[in-house]
């Protein structure tokens, strides 16, 4: 809410500078956003009174005037045409400076000499009108600067109000506080007048059919008002209080809110078919057309006012342009209610509508206010608009509000706050606060809150006041003693830590992505009809239909990074991301969500370097690092198999990860057809996707020592010639097989393809280690079992010992 | 005994000497000087006709001592020498290393792991739950009827009637205590969603919550836990205040503005010249809650605090646009 400062010394004396006002507010729980000096009108700009006025011989649109400066007779080109002669307007003399760092000298313009600039209030800064040169009182003196004739410096404070503090959102709430801060009087505005003529109730008649939507309704009238623009003062309060000024009926009912946060309503009385108002709910699929001009079909969550035929606006949230104030209006009846929070809050949702008025009621104002707020608007509107106020008001309450009654225990606020407050600073605290305070024995308080802090209805709720106006920064700190609990870690926490630092150790970084994605995804990625990549959970609100899904697969998330990184000429890439997948679930209230682990490479495997070549990365990179990383996680064990589900890989280049019978994951080359999909301009991309939940379930966390053997390896390198189609772990799994409990491991060394072989052959070299816990191994025994291996290799692969 | 006098002197003043040698050449000169035909102990032993005739086999198994005494440390230094001046041609050391791949953790995940790691020091258990999120868990049991003002404070992404992405991670309280009885120590880390995307917005982002809930526990206990969090976090010079605020699932409340990191509390544009940054949200639980989970608010009691990560990144390494830490541009990413 925006505040003026000028305003706000009306109710209550401030003797502290704005910025220790904005602190104490803050430190308070009313938090000053931010603090702004207004109306610092420049010197050189002052009160002038206009001679004459005529038009400039060679531009149609500026006209001479003749001014009156208090000391001389200037003339001044201006191009408003609102100035007339006898008018007492503002003017920057020669040296003026204005907003914007503008200069004001005598010069020509056209031709002519001009000796100043007279001004619109725009252009001071006061208000947003520029309608034409701002005209003044007539009583002002001219020569006078305009800063002392209109004295308009001031502060806006922009305060942050917190849902629980509507009656904080008016200048006097805002008073209360302060008067309850500093100890000053707070000073309320007069409401007195004089009533004239036949009693408002017999020329109106209000029906409350909704009691529950509408606890209150209290309404007064005034006849034979003039419409016209408000004074200046009033609307520079309501400019520097972020309202726009529209006319003096108007605009007393959004000064009355601004004042004491009770929304008003003023209806064009005349307007009203049977000078009658009713409160009740709208018909379902009612139309109507509200203020601003816009159509809104209505249901049952709207409470409306009608007059004795039709709706003339929502209540509390928004009038009708049907009975809107006009310039003609004359006679206006003024409501001032009270209506039930819910009913407000679900109808201002339901038409999509927040106002003013709607943010109040639903959050709750003063039911107990509601009568002050009339005749302060009827006090006004004799003032500002003329007229006569009829006698008495229309005030509909059956049921009088009761405040609540607590007990407030003195020992059970300390110790909960930690602090050793008196009861007397309790008691003087709840006081300043306007509270209703007895003591009820030596530890009990029973407390009354005045009928606006709708926020106190518990003990709690007194607590915190105590603790507000005490100062949180006069609680001791202290420190609690937190009680050890025997629950091990979460798994999966210390999976993540040891797979980012393992892959990050690899030369991958990590990405976060949003959680949405398009589902446009499942078509890019090629999904089948039937697969898990559609099972979207969508959004009912998405911001955009790029983010409209959850996502099912951290794919897309990688993808639009590379694609984002390649754009800035980044190729080489190694990217991975830990982070839940969604899938949709009809059977239960919740998707499945699931942990995925994905990552994804690029381009070449690393830059040239004085050191080495590069080449671009292939399969077995990405496999090297799940490789690794698996290993380095504890999982051993792990097989890699052709049959993969997932549509999105290149069908030749892509296998399953697994364990046993559980897929682990997938890995491999992306399908030509997706990187196009997508867009990506690259010639190959690997990835892997591991599902962290299955790696819980098959990893142990054991490790199986097993004795390091004290006596030499034997080392023996052997090179198979063998067709091409043969895999190379069928050759590793025979070694193994064959080499018993001697061999230590088998390593491939070399692949080779080419002429020498034959087109349909390769050569793999492989170094076997034999290692015996018992004792050195005898060369003969060790050449037996390589005898054993080859004979073996060759019955079930056809592969021959290479001879070169 | 002048005699064995001189050979100790010479003893003393050889191995001084041998500790400031820097080379090869000067090792040489040494040897010369000591051991050679005319060096010290040379022309000592020639003069054994000097003495008297039942001194001399003393004398001349000292002296002989020394020699090989001498020869001996000699011969080591000079090997030692030998070994640093023969490793072959002096290289380029200040060619760049031939380096093992490189990759960088993302800045958000690191400053999680630190905020995750000062807190568990305190005491406190990570716990995980889940991003779609019943209304329940996410308002309803937090204390934000349906129909509440308060619902507007946090820009919601709807699944379903009931079901939303969780706009923060406080319903980790709700089905941390459902299921567990005091004492409750927890910190929950992860995404949260808002509906709210601009310079300052990110529709996803991620928190950290942390309750304690025991009996006597103190809204200075509180003051206390956060004043250390956040100078382990930031360092022990910087202030911080405590704020009453609102949120309806604790009373007090309090948000937690720290010193502006940027201008040390001046006033800049980062903390719109007010001197203060906000960074944590917190409060003692609200008896309501206890409501939800049966918990006796007069025997137990709590606070519990939210943070924002992509906040705290932010003003840890002074980066001024949050859409950065989601671009993962590498650019960006290498400099973590």
């Amino acid at each position: 809410m925006k505040l003026s400062l000028n305003w706000l010394k009306e109710y209550v004396d401030i003797n502290i500078t704005p910025q220790e006002l904005s602190h104490m507010l803050t430190m308070a729980g009313l938090e000053v956003e931010a603090l702004e000096k207004i109306g610092d009108i420049h010197d050189k700009i002052i009160v002038a009174k206009v001679l004459s006025v005529k038009h400039h011989p060679r531009a149609d649109r500026l006209s001479l005037c003749d001014v009156d400066t208090g000391t001389s007779t200037v003339q001044v080109v201006c191009g408003a045409t609102n100035v007339k002669a006898g008018d007492l307007v503002p003017m920057a003399l020669p040296g003026a400076e204005l907003k914007g760092g503008i200069h004001i000298k005598e010069s020509k313009l056209r031709g002519e000499f001009s000796g100043g600039m007279l001004m619109a209030e725009d252009e001071l800064g006061l208000t947003d009108n520029h309608t034409g040169v701002m005209i003044l009182p007539p009583e002002f003196e001219t020569g006078l600067r305009l800063s002392d004739a209109i004295n308009p410096l001031d502060w806006s404070l922009e305060i942050n109000i917190t849902p629980n503090r509507p009656d904080c959102a008016s200048v006097i709430g805002i008073a209360r506080e302060v008067a309850a801060l500093t100890g000053q009087k707070l000073k309320l505005p007069g409401v007195q007048y004089r009533e004239e003529g036949v009693p408002v109730s017999e020329v109106a008649r209000v029906d409350v059919i909704d009691a529950d939507g509408c606890p209150r309704y209290a309404a007064g009238m005034i006849q034979n008002v003039s419409i016209m623009p408000s004074p200046f003062w009033m609307r520079y309060r309501l400019y520097v209080s972020g309202v726009r000024s529209k006319n003096n009926i108007v605009d007393i009912s959004n000064y009355i809110l601004l004042e004491t946060g009770q929304p008003l309503h003023t209806f064009d009385y005349d307007q009203l078919e049977e000078h009658r108002i009713v409160v009740a709910r709208a018909k379902q699929g009612e139309k109507f057309t509200t203020l601003d001009g816009q159509e809104r079909i209505l249901n049952s969550e709207h409470l409306m006012i009608c007059d004795g035929k039709k709706p003339v606006g929502i209540a509390g949230i928004m009038g009708g342009l049907n009975s809107e104030i006009t310039d003609s209006s004359s006679n206006i009846l003024i409501e001032s209610a009270y209506f039930n929070p819910v009913t407000i809050r679900r109808g201002a949702k339901s038409a999509g509508i927040s106002s003013e008025a709607s943010y109040r009621f639903e959050r709750g104002i003063d039911i107990e206010g509601v009568i002050f707020a009339l005749k302060r608007a009827l006090s006004l509107s004799l003032e500002l608009a003329g007229g006569k106020i009829n006698k008495g008001l229309i005030d509909l309450y059956p049921k009088k509000f009761e405040p609540p009654f607590i007990d407030l225990r003195v020992d059970k606020t300390n110790s909960f706050l930690g602090a050793e407050i008196k009861k007397g600073e309790m008691v003087q605290w709840l006081k300043a606060l306007s509270m209703d305070v007895t003591e009820k024995d030596n530890n009990t308080l029973n407390v009354i809150p005045p009928t606006y802090r709708v926020d106190i209805s518990r003990e709690i709720d007194l607590v915190e006041e105590i603790a507000r106006m005490h100062g949180y920064d006069n609680i001791p700190e202290t420190f609690p003693a937190i009680r050890p609990n025997d629950k091990a870690d979460l798994p999966s926490l210390q999976l993540h830590d040891r797979s980012c630092d393992i892959l990050a150790g690899a030369g991958f970084s990590e990405i976060i992505t949003f959680s949405f994605i398009s589902p446009e995804s499942a078509n890019l990625l090629q999904a089948g009809e039937n697969s898990p990549l559609r099972q979207f959970v969508k959004l009912m609100n998405p911001l955009t239909t790029e983010q409209s899904v959850m996502r099912t697969s951290l794919i897309p998330g990688l993808f639009s990074i590379v694609k984002e990184n390649i754009s800035h000429g980044e190729q080489n890439l190694k990217l991975f991301e830990w982070g839940e997948v969604f899938f949709k679930d009809d059977s239960k209230d919740l998707p499945i969500e699931k942990i995925m682990l994905a990552g994804v490479i690029s381009g070449n495997y690393a830059s040239k370097r004085w050191y080495s070549e590069t080449r671009p990365v292939d399969f077995y990179d990405i496999k090297g690092a799940v490789e690794v990383l698996l290993e380095s996680i504890g999982l051993s064990n792990i097989t890699f198999e052709r049959r993969i589900s997932v549509e999105a890989y290149d069908k030749n280049s892509s296998c399953n990860i697994c364990h046993g019978e559980i897929i682990l994951g997938t890995m491999g080359k992306i399908a030509k057809e997706v990187l196009d999909g997508y867009d990506i301009k690259t010639s190959a991309l690997f990835i892997f996707e591991l599902d962290i939940e299955n790696i819980l379930k098959v990893k142990s966390g054991k490790i199986d020592f097993k004795p390091v053997g004290k006596y030499p390896a034997v080392f023996r390198d052997i090179s198979i010639i063998v067709d091409k189609n043969v895999e190379s772990k069928s050759v590793q799994d025979i070694i193994i097989k064959t080499g018993g409990s001697l061999l230590e491991y088998v390593d491939v060394v070399s692949v080779f393809e080419g002429e020498k072989f034959g087109p349909e052959k390769k050569a793999v070299s492989y170094r076997i280690s034999f290692r015996s816990i018992e004792g050195t191994l005898d060369g003969e025994q060790v050449n037996c079992i390589i005898e054993r291996v080859l004979d073996n290799i060759k019955a079930e692969t056809g592969g021959t010992l290479s001879e070169g | 005994m002048i005699m064995k006098k001189k050979l100790l002197e010479i003893r003393d003043r050889a191995l001084s000497e041998l500790d400031s040698l820097k080379n090869l050449d000067a090792l040489e000169k040494f040897r010369i000087d000591y051991l050679g035909k005319k060096g010290h102990i040379t022309s000592l032993m020639k003069n054994l006709g000097n003495i008297a005739r039942e001194e001399r086999p003393v004398f001349g198994k000292l002296a002989n001592d020394l020699k090989d005494e001498i020869t001996g440390i000699l011969e080591k230094v000079i090997a030692e020498f030998k070994g640093k001046e023969e490793g072959g041609d002096k290289i380029d050391i200040t060619l760049p290393g031939k380096r093992p791949l490189r990759g960088y953790l993302h800045p958000v995940n690191q400053v999680n792991s630190e905020i995750c790691r000062i807190l568990v020091r305190m005491g406190y258990t990570i716990v995980k739950g889940p991003n779609v999120e019943l209304d329940y868990y996410n308002f309803e049991a937090l204390n934000f009827p349906k129909d509440h003002p308060a619902r507007d404070m946090q820009d919601t992404f709807y699944v379903s009637q009931n079901v939303v992405l969780r706009t923060h991670t406080s319903p980790m309280q709700i089905r941390v205590m459902e299921k567990q009885r005091p004492p409750v120590s927890i910190i929950a880390p992860g995404k949260v969603y808002r509906s709210d995307s601009d310079v300052s917005h990110t529709p996803m982002f991620h928190q950290v919550e942390g309750l304690l809930v025991d009996k006597g526990v103190t809204f200075g206990d509180l003051k206390g836990t956060l004043t250390s969090f956040v100078h382990q976090m930031f360092g022990s010079d910087i202030k911080l205040r405590f704020r009453p605020s609102f949120f309806p699932f604790t009373e007090p409340s309090a948000e937690v503005d720290i010193q502006c990191v940027i201008c040390r509390g001046k006033g800049c544009r980062t903390c719109s010249f007010s001197g203060w940054q906000e960074i944590l949200g917190s409060g003692m639980v609200d008896p309501a809650v206890y409501g939800f989970v049966d918990y006796d608010p007069e025997i137990y009691s709590g606070f519990a605090f939210g943070l924002g990560i992509e906040r705290i990144t932010m003003l840890k390494y002074g980066i001024d646009d949050i859409q950065l830490l989601f671009r993962n541009d590498m650019r960006f990413l290498k400099q973590f």
